[in-house]
């Protein structure tokens, strides 16, 4: 089936968010349990995991539209410094993320590609809740502070 | 041989020391009420213990004679920080010695031995002395009294 190239163009591009992604919180993840926060290891290599799924969905999508995904690209990776940070730079690039993927939904319904906007919005739906999720860290560590919040998250 | 088995004893004896030391801080973090600490250094000192084993059966493999009654000195260490940091010295005392022990064991070519005790520096690396490490980066992070207070 031969894709619409403002599709597959949009999609390459959610892929590469993606897959720089799946590396910001994959290292994320790693230096939170080299601390001792295994609670924070978990819950951010669970979505670096969940952003591979998505990134596979979409590599599958584009060869069926008869598309080239492109592995080759990686955006810019915000890694910090100690976990309060970290959760930040996190926040920030989920809802950079939120933002492409909404655009990507638009363009495949102008596009009256259904089923790729499909795809897409199951994945934003996803998205929504790890970045509800990184919200809640955010402000409790406001309201707590950050020495009270990580001695939950050992 | 008996170079490999003083080397073994002299092993030994970093391990029989661990056994005391774990034994003392852990029933001291008890005592404390930090049963955390309790149960980890208390686990710690099982492994020891189990390090011990493997040297004493293989200097008897190697018909030697474990000297069992060697050991290292304890350390004056009277709060929690401080006894964490003492295990952690000890730690890197102990895989410094399974070094040298290692290198000896290539040289005479005697690498079952090499093995177990690789074995052993793979407990006391990325085990033991990684753990300690991170409880006193996690003092610093939390501050002690919350730190102390995961611990209970
Ligand atoms: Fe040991
Ligand atoms: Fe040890």
């Amino acid at each position: 089936m031969r894709g619409n190239s403002t599709v597959l163009a949009a999609l390459n591009k959610i892929l590469t968010r993606k897959l720089t992604t799946i590396n910001q919180f994959f290292l994320h993840a790693r230096m939170h349990k080299n601390w001792g926060f295994e609670q924070l290891n978990n819950k951010v290599y669970k979505a670096s995991i969940d952003e591979m799924k998505h990134a596979d969905k979409i590599i599958e999508r584009i060869l069926l539209l008869d598309g080239l995904p492109n592995l080759q690209e990686l955006g810019k990776l915000y890694i910090g410094e100690e976990p309060g940070e970290m959760l930040k730079l996190d926040d920030k690039l989920q809802t950079e993320d939120i933002n492409h993927i909404r655009q990507a939904i638009a363009v495949c319904e102008s596009e009256h590609d259904f089923v790729s906007r499909k795809m897409l919005a199951e994945i934003l739906e996803q998205q929504e809740e790890h970045q509800d999720w990184l919200d809640t860290q955010c402000s409790l560590i406001d309201t707590i502070g950050l020495e009270n919040y990580l001695q939950q998250q050992l | 041989m008996s170079q490999v088995v003083n080397t073994l004893n002299g092993l030994l004896a970093w391990e029989l020391t661990s056994i005391d030391q774990y034994t003392a801080h852990s029933e001291q973090y008890a005592d404390w009420g930090f049963n955390k600490l309790y149960e980890r250094i208390s686990h710690e000192a099982d492994d020891e213990r189990g390090h011990a084993k493997l040297l004493i059966e293989r200097i008897l493999y190697l018909e030697g004679k474990p000297d069992m009654e060697s050991r290292h000195a304890l350390p004056n260490a009277d709060n929690v920080p401080e006894m964490l940091s003492a295990d952690l010295d000890l730690e890197r005392k102990n895989a410094t010695a399974l070094k040298a022990a290692i290198e000896l064991c290539e040289q005479h070519k005697d690498f079952v031995t090499r093995d177990m005790l690789v074995g052993i520096l793979k407990d006391t690396e990325e085990d033991h002395a990684y753990w300690l490490r991170q409880q006193l980066g996690l003092i610093n992070r939390l501050g002690l009294e919350r730190y102390l207070q995961a611990m209970m």
